[in-house]
């Protein structure tokens, strides 16, 4: 039979680290710090959804297809913002700008004229689900 | 004093997230199968539909309304309960979690100056951050506190928040408040309430104390003090794990393949186990068990079931899951068609302290430790059923949900699509 050993690696590994560094303690022993990338792109994980960009109707805009944006639904949405909004039955993402009466929603992409700047008051049917805030793209 | 958050409708309103246009229309969830509704919307209640209606029996309804019907959808529905819970752990200093759609808050030492417009705030943030509507009653008792959520759904002039604490406005809620919808007094004792003349909370809290204890016993008597304002039920934000673990399904369609019942409690074992690791916990006893469609009165009907010992606690995927396939073999017979099978881990210890024997193999236990934990991390990351067992087959549970939305926030390929326009 095997004696069985009584650290776990974990504590084996810090272990070792001690005992070859003895001599001379490395500075660096006990920063454990790492950059964690989710805490970046999610501030509230209570209100952070993930959405894919789908279709390729706009030329020249920030987002394309198959990119992946993040959505914080916590975010107030601000004048300029993008947002994912809810319009006629169907996901967009528009640029809102913020006017007296309501909000102005307009396409992505400045230089895009195809589609037009949709007012909307009260009356409408319409919600911003959610602001935009980190656009992932595959480079 | 305790709030109670409750998540309106939480299974539709789930849905309801990610498809806006279903707001304000008539929707409803079925159960593991299909088979009756769990969750409706107030539109579909308006029409008439019950909790627990078999959906067989309001198809034509459905139908004729349009009603909007969804296949459950835990991975979502675990999800957003989960957001929810990140809110109110926000709000409040210990959050206990009573059901998926429930918890309770203690606010004891809280200091909040305007308790009102902290439960209706509470509300507004739960919407906003996660997009369901939560009913959030705040009061003296936890029983209390109850009933002021369900006065939240009552009257939308609310707001979403009650703070229900004068004497006076308790008094006059009650005397409304049917006493069978009491938390804790439940249908049971509707004859016993019915023989005391009691009809509404208030009888209730009216009727005297040796009465309450001799007619309703020990929960029957914590209730009427809640109910008078006097706090007793515990505040438990602590979860004690779990004495025993259960999971079993009924099928879409009987078995009558043992391979196909091997695979399915094999597959129900493995998700018992990662309950059982993840609270840290050892089986010492296994019982599997299988039983015929009870509502098929005139084939043959059997309740089969093994109980495994093992002589060693374990929570090691391959044995547990070797163990209950060959229970399913010991008792499978062929003249069954089984509808519905199952695992229960029946005696569980803690992990931790737990004395094992001296001589054991320990370097086979390393080597399935080691197993078991690459299980359990690829099944973290990638999900249950990435990596499984042979015996398990594809690893699916053979239930008919055909109505399922996507699981839009935990899987990648079925997060919602958005066009840029």
């Amino acid at each position: 039979m095997q004696p069985h050993p009584i650290v776990d690696s974990s504590s084996f590994e810090s272990l070792l680290v001690g005992a070859i560094k003895a001599g001379f303690p490395s500075p660096a022993e006990d920063v454990r710090e790492k950059l964690d990338l989710v805490k970046l792109l999610v501030r509230h994980s209570a209100s952070t959804f993930f959405f894919q960009i789908d279709g390729v109707s706009m030329v020249d805009a920030d987002m394309d297809e198959g990119d992946i944006i993040i959505v914080d639904r916590a975010v107030e949405p601000y004048n300029d913002c993008k947002a994912v909004c809810y319009i006629d039955g169907e996901y967009t993402v528009k640029r809102v700008e913020i006017t007296g009466e309501g909000a102005l929603l307009l396409p992505c992409n400045e230089h895009n004229d195809k589609f037009k700047p949709i007012p909307v008051g009260p009356d409408n049917d319409f919600l911003i689900w959610g602001v935009v805030t980190w656009v992932i793209k595959k480079a | 004093m305790f709030a109670l958050a409750d998540c309106n409708n939480f299974f539709a309103s789930c849905e309801r997230v990610f498809r806006p246009d279903l707001v304000g229309k008539p929707v409803i969830v079925l159960s593991n199968n299909d088979g009756c509704a769990v969750a409706r919307s107030n539109e579909a209640k308006a029409l008439g539909i019950k909790m627990g209606d078999p959906f067989f029996k309001i198809k034509d309804l459905v139908e004729k309304n349009h009603v909007a019907v969804f296949s459950s959808n835990y991975a979502l529905y675990g999800d957003m309960s989960r957001r929810v819970q990140d809110v109110l752990r926000d709000w409040a200093p210990a959050v206990e979690q009573y059901s998926i759609d429930e918890s309770f808050l203690d606010l004891r030492g809280a200091m909040i100056a305007d308790l009102d417009g902290w439960a209706k705030g509470l509300s507004t943030a739960c919407r906003k951050m996660t997009g369901i509507p939560v009913s959030v009653g705040v009061a003296p008792t936890k029983t209390l506190a109850k009933i002021a959520s369900k006065l939240c759904k009552q009257y939308p002039k609310l707001e979403g928040g009650c703070y229900m604490h004068r004497p006076q406005d308790i008094a006059k809620v009650l005397r409304k408040f049917p006493a069978a919808d009491v938390w804790g007094i439940g249908r049971r004792s509707v004859k016993k309430l019915a023989l005391l003349g009691v009809a509404t909370a208030w009888d209730y809290t009216q009727l005297k104390e040796y009465v309450v204890r001799k007619t309703f016993a020990l929960p029957g008597w914590r209730t009427w003090k809640e109910l008078r304002g006097e706090p007793c039920i515990e505040f438990e934000d602590v979860i004690e794990p779990r004495q025993t673990i259960c999971v079993s399904r009924s099928f879409a369609k009987e078995i009558t393949d043992p391979a196909d019942l091997c695979s399915q409690v094999a597959t129900f074992t493995e998700a018992a186990v990662l309950k059982l690791r993840k609270q840290g916990s050892l089986a010492l006893e296994m019982m599997p068990f299988a039983m015929t469609n009870r509502f098929h009165e005139n084939e043959p009907q059997t309740f089969a079931s093994r109980l495994v010992v093992f002589p060693e606690g374990t929570d090691d995927h391959a044995t547990l899951i070797v163990a209950a396939v060959a229970a399913v073999r010991a008792f499978f017979q062929e003249c069954y068609g089984y509808k519905k099978a199952g695992v229960v881990f029946t005696r569980i210890t803690q992990k931790e302290g737990y004395m094992k024997s001296l001589f054991r193999d320990v370097e086979a236990e390393d080597r399935q430790a080691r197993l078991s934990e690459a299980i359990d991390s690829v099944t973290t990351i990638y999900g249950p059923g990435t990596i499984r067992f042979g015996v398990q087959g594809d690893g699916q549970i053979k239930m008919a949900r055909e109505r399922q939305s996507p699981h839009y926030t935990t899987v990648w390929k079925d997060i919602p699509r958005v066009t840029v326009k």
